[in-house]
């Protein structure tokens, strides 16, 4: 779909997004890195990440005071999934 | 007449076709079950559909061509008719499926577009009792319409993403399309009944060359 107005992301999209960034960043991230990698407002971003760590796909650890969020096996085998799921999907014309 | 070895080769590529049928609505649904994406439940009712009807196909023509003989009586005539049309409903009714699939799709990108419903028009009986199960004239006009709406828009998707997989699918489509205009020719020759089969066996096996790559994805 080549639409030139901002897209509507789903929710699953906007989680995947998230997951991937983490994994781009070697399976652990600051928000701060996670915010850009995703596209998100830091608002939203907290809102997804609190659902994610509530799902098991990520854990929330603490690095020089800081708040760094780690993948888990779960969370790591969540972004694989979805790249097959988004391949098939998109073969079809359905966009996630 | 050859024809025990033709209806065995008949069977054999209904079975398989069923068999891809359920494996693409299996994935569909693997892939619903992590997204909650609308279209792809869609997808898993159309192929699962499209999947019994082609299995109801193969047992019946296996029923009768098998157990029971060519040699038709009313009654089995009845049966066959009957079962013709049971299986023709239940593909009509999955190619409705995928048609509002990318009815779905395509109003997300463009708003408005009109699906075209197909005409009756009235076709001579085939000649061979088990070809019923093939030849309903008027829902193969319908299932004709609904399957070139369905492969002209996964052709404008694989015109816009170029992968090999949404190149694979309207190949698919394409080739199950082809399958129906040759069951659709059925009076003119009876052998177009397996022509149409292995259209219709190619088409499932390019489905299946897509769930392959796509399965592969991360391996790659």
């Amino acid at each position: 779909m080549n639409s030139e107005h901002k897209e509507y992301r789903s929710k699953t999209r906007i989680y995947a997004d998230i997951l991937n960034s983490i994994l781009k960043q070697g399976g652990k991230s600051r928000p701060t890195k996670i915010l850009y990698g995703a596209n998100l407002s830091y608002d939203r971003l907290t809102k997804h990440l609190d659902q994610l760590v509530e799902l098991g796909l990520v854990i929330e650890d603490k690095e020089d005071g800081e708040s760094v969020f780690k993948l888990t096996n779960k969370g790591r085998d969540f972004v694989l999934e979805f790249v097959k799921v988004e391949k098939f999907a998109e073969a079809f014309g359905i966009t996630i | 007449m050859t024809f025990p070895l033709l209806t065995l080769l008949a069977v054999i590529m209904e079975f398989i076709s069923s068999f891809i049928s359920f494996l693409v609505g299996y994935y569909a649904m693997k892939g619903y079950r992590k997204s909650s994406l609308r279209g792809l439940l869609l997808l898993y009712w159309g192929f699962t559909i499209l999947g019994v009807g082609i299995l109801l196909r193969g047992f019946t023509i296996t029923y009768v061509e098998i157990m029971v003989g060519h040699e038709g009586s009313k009654q089995l005539t009845a049966l066959i008719n009957l079962a013709g049309l049971i299986y023709s409903t239940t593909q009509v009714a999955a190619y409705a499926i995928f048609v509002a699939d990318y009815a779905l799709q395509s109003m997300r990108a463009t708003n408005e577009r009109n699906a075209l419903l197909g005409t009756t028009v009235a076709v001579g009986a085939a000649t061979f009792p088990v070809y019923r199960l093939f030849f309903i004239p008027w829902l193969e006009l319908l299932a004709i319409c609904m399957l070139s709406f369905v492969t002209v828009n996964a052709f404008i998707n694989w015109s816009i993403k170029k992968t090999s997989e949404s190149a694979l699918v309207v190949s698919g489509f394409g080739l199950i399309l082809l399958s129906h205009v040759f069951f659709l020719l059925l009076p003119l020759r009876e052998t177009l009944l397996f022509v149409g089969q292995a259209f219709q066996l190619a088409g499932f096996i390019c489905l299946v060359g897509m769930l392959a790559k796509v399965s592969r994805t991360n391996e790659q």
